[in-house]
């Protein structure tokens, strides 16, 4: 391939492969090679010493002027996808933190036999339910389609509702143990509250959109 | 950004074609290094203006490693809609006797 070239130009192409360096890595290995080929093909093309160093100076300025302009590209798409992704982190931490503040309390209470915690007992149990299912389907849903997130939160809550509180409803004749107005309470609460927080984080996201 | 837009407007080309070109089109004012090259390519793909081809046009006469870019048709509706506005700027100076009418103007 070199065979053509002067020593000197050689020398040139050999140097720009090492000074691409200066560019990032995935640039330099989706680009590097035809870049060289490229610096390659001016040489051949450039038939007087003169031209042979306007050459150099231009590709060494271009490199001096382009590299750094890569990496900031490269800084930039980064934080794009850290601000893209950070409100995801956020919800999924927060709902994990309230479902695991729900199952600690209805623990605790149960454990300690507390009348105040029992007594919301069929809403905490409801909210770790609805909680776990509901925003695993809702999460999906939002990154797998492109479904409006509060539609989906509020059609995924409404169902991971009504399933169980009407099972437990229907089975509640069968079993006394099962306070079946309770049940029901306890699901339209912690519907309220899910679809409320969506509701409240859809909000904000707007907002922060908007700024 | 133009000027790569133009070099394939009427053809695919591989990266020395396109430098080749813009140097030639703009008498040699206008040289674009490997860096400014191929980090507007770069660009222009990511923004679905210009494409790689799979296969190279002609392999006979080619360098099997060489790469073909193409505009998309968002490119080429893209490239028309600057031409246009630049053509709408060069008539209002036409207009204000900035530049000399032509025969048919």
């Amino acid at each position: 391939m070199n065979k053509n070239l002067s020593t000197e130009a050689k020398y040139f192409v050999w140097i720009y492969s090492i000074l691409l360096l200066a560019y990032p890595r995935e640039f330099r290995r989706e680009y590097g090679p035809e870049m060289v080929r490229l610096v390659l093909d001016c040489q051949r093309d450039t038939y007087t010493i003169s031209a042979r160093r306007r050459l150099w100076l231009r590709t060494f300025f271009d490199l001096v002027r382009t590299a750094p302009r890569e990496h900031l590209n490269n800084l930039r798409q980064e934080n794009k996808l850290m601000r893209k992704l950070h409100p995801n982190l956020v919800a999924i931490g927060g709902c994990v933190l309230l479902i695991l503040a729900a199952m600690l309390l209805l623990n605790y209470g149960r454990s300690h036999q507390v009348p105040s915690i029992l007594l919301f007992g069929h809403v905490l149990d409801a909210v770790v339910f609805t909680g776990v299912v509901g925003n695993v389907i809702v999460f999906l849903l939002v990154k797998l389609t492109r479904l409006r997130p509060l539609r989906v939160a509020f059609w995924t809550f409404l169902i991971v509702t009504l399933v169980p509180s009407l099972a437990l409803t229907l089975i509640a004749g069968a079993d006394p143990k099962i306070n079946a107005p309770r049940v029901v309470v306890g699901y339209v609460v912690s519907f309220m509250f899910w679809y409320g927080l969506h509701w409240l984080w859809s909000n904000k996201l707007k907002a922060s959109e908007t700024v | 950004m133009f000027h790569i837009l133009l070099a394939l407007a009427d053809k695919e080309r591989h990266g020395y074609h396109i430098m080749r070109e813009v140097d030639e089109r703009t008498n040699g004012n206008v040289k674009l290094g490997p860096g400014t090259l191929y980090g507007s390519i770069k660009r222009m793909m990511a923004d679905g203006l210009i494409e790689e081809l799979e296969e190279r046009p002609d392999p006979e006469l080619d360098d099997e490693r060489r790469r073909y870019y193409r505009l998309t048709d968002f490119g080429f509706r893209v490239a028309s809609a600057e031409a246009q506005r630049l053509e709408q700027m060069v008539r209002s100076a036409r207009a204000k006797k900035l530049l000399p009418r032509t025969k048919a103007g």
